[in-house]
């Protein structure tokens, strides 16, 4: 046997408890949106039979479609609006020394530890105030700004790691400062946007609080607020069709972050020391 | 674009938004926290610090303090003791260490709210699959009601904390451990140091900064972290699990009291700005490094 594999085998006997307790919850999800009515609330482990329709029922029923559309909306509107903010900014305390540079980075640290739970009382008078309760928009400007510490540090992290040689090559060859960000630096920028656009993505995907006091009519629930307003405050609760709505909520996500994780090790390693 | 100007455009809309959405709500929470408030929002008397008197005469809110207390320090400790073996062991070559990474990351991609609705059906006292499960390995007879009271239902709610702060912290120790350099090893290896001291003389003093700061961030998350208890107890039976962010939302959004609330939410801010002067240091500290 070799080393390695000797290796391995300890590695994954030392990894087991832990795995398992994380994928316990994830289990439970899955095999309980397999179960019929009556089987889900009988404590054995595995279903009798997979009941595949509780997917195609749970759609029907639960309004979870909109809700699906709805949290699309939202995240993928901050998520363009955070990176469109946070590129100038990052680009500007990257390349130039400016009286209020680092007044600004502290500002920028001070509204990431400001969390939405501290300020929700004031959010709602801000949005309650302006007529705006219900509103998506509401959310995709709140997500934004609260994204935007995050975002500015990640981003100028990794601006500050390309070399300046290229863009002052260009600037030799004539081109204008305008014209080296589009066509010379911001490529070169690509994998930390996608990063940062992924983090983003996923918390206004996943944001609970701000969405459970500003969303009151059903119409406008984003999926989190769906899923919760299926088992909260209620005498029966469907957990075959809550399950099987969580699932729908969480594979999507949990798909592409699999996919893009190794990148994220990467970039916050940078992003948290600087 | 002049030069002068140029960095003080480029940072202006992320100012702006920034500013906008989280000094107004601020300035608001102050003014609500000095005036008497009735429960549809109207400021009325300038009343001082009587919202804040009432609050430290609420045995419920005292309690509540405490126990967010507990709850930071145990799921912060918690996630740390358990993120530095898993992070050291990830950091190693092994087979299936590409899955085992997504694996233990996974719950970092799955919204919180999500997680705390399946464990509160999973700690089900009737149907619940983790009595199933225990009943199924011999470890208990009876079912427990795990979310029916405090002494249990807190327990497992820090035990829920701490299963989903392991994911960033691993992935901030990762960063860290990337940035060892291997030559070391091997010149404490050819000195004799076996692994434990190769561990405590070199491991551990290197990954000092990135336990600080995961130990900030963390501590700052989970002291604001409401999708799990909210999920699965609401704080209660009878706010017995309650902590400050739930207490805060049911004082403003149930009971409607939002003098109190905004009470609550300024003497948080002031523990977290305490968490956040800390962290500046760190961060300082290791620029200068």
């Amino acid at each position: 046997m070799s080393a390695k594999l000797k290796r391995s085998i300890l590695f994954w006997i030392l990894l087991s408890p832990i795995v398992v307790v994380i994928l316990f919850p994830y289990a439970v999800m899955t095999i309980s949106s397999l179960k019929s009515a009556t089987e889900v609330l009988t404590p054995n482990w595995w279903p009798s039979e997979l009941h595949w329709q509780n997917f195609p029922e749970m759609w029907r029923t639960s309004g979870i479609a909109p809700a699906l559309a709805n949290s699309l909306y939202v995240s993928a509107l901050s998520t363009a609006l955070t990176i469109l903010v946070s590129i100038p900014a990052a680009y500007a305390l990257s390349r130039y020394q400016f009286a209020g540079r680092d007044a600004f980075r502290q500002f920028l640290l001070v509204s990431q530890m400001l969390s939405p739970i501290v300020l929700v009382i004031g959010l709602f008078r801000l949005v309650a105030g302006a007529g705006m309760i219900d509103s998506l928009n509401v959310l995709v400007v709140i997500y934004t700004a609260f994204n935007i510490a995050f975002c500015v540090w990640m981003l100028q992290s990794y601006f500050s790691t390309i070399p300046r040689d290229l863009e002052e090559a260009a600037w030799m060859e004539g081109a204008s400062r305008w014209r080296t960000l589009i066509s010379v630096f911001l490529p070169l920028a690509v994998p930390a946007m996608v990063v940062t656009a992924i983090f983003t993505f996923i918390n206004a995907w996943n944001e609970f609080v701000i969405a459970l006091t500003m969303l009151r009519t059903e119409g406008s629930y984003t999926l989190p607020i769906r899923v919760f307003s299926l088992v909260a405050g209620r005498y029966t609760v469907d957990w075959h069709y809550v399950m099987a709505a969580a699932f729908v909520a969480s594979v999507p996500v949990a798909v592409l972050f699999a996919w893009l994780q190794r990148y994220l090790v990467r970039g916050l390693s940078i992003g948290a020391v600087k | 674009m002049q030069r002068a100007t140029a960095p003080y455009v480029l940072i202006l809309p992320s100012f702006i938004l920034a500013a906008a959405i989280i000094l107004w709500p601020l300035k608001e929470i102050i003014s609500l926290s000095l005036h008497d408030v009735n429960r549809f929002g109207m400021i009325r008397d300038f009343i001082g610090l009587q919202h804040f008197r009432v609050l430290f005469a609420d045995p419920d809110f005292i309690a509540a303090t405490w126990r967010t207390l507990f709850w930071t320090a145990s799921v912060v400790v918690g996630t740390l003791v358990i993120s530095v073996p898993i992070a050291l062991i990830l950091n190693e070559d092994f087979y299936g260490r590409g899955i085992a990474r997504i694996l233990i990351m996974l719950p970092w991609a799955i919204s919180l709210t999500m997680t705390a609705i399946v464990w509160r059906w999973a700690l089900n006292g009737e149907s619940g699959m983790l009595n199933s499960a225990l009943r199924g390995l011999g470890l208990i007879d009876t079912n427990i009601q795990w979310l029916a009271e405090a002494s249990t239902a807190f327990p497992m709610q820090i035990f829920i904390g701490i299963l989903v702060s392991i994911p960033f912290t691993v992935t901030i120790f990762l960063g860290g451990l990337s940035s060892v350099p291997d030559d070391l090893y091997e010149a404490a290896a050819t000195e004799g140091a076996g692994s434990w001291d190769q561990f405590r003389l070199i491991t551990l003093p290197l990954l000092r900064p990135f336990i600080n700061i995961a130990f900030v961030l963390n501590t700052i998350y989970v002291f604001n972290s409401f999708p799990i208890i909210w999920a699965t107890t609401q704080g209660g039976p009878a706010n017995s699990t309650d902590i400050l962010v739930t207490y805060l939302y049911k004082t403003g959004f149930r009971v409607g009291k939002l003098g109190e609330a905004a009470a609550v939410s300024l003497i948080m801010f002031a523990i977290l700005l305490v968490f956040t002067i800390i962290y500046v240091r760190l961060a300082m500290r290791e620029a200068k490094s």
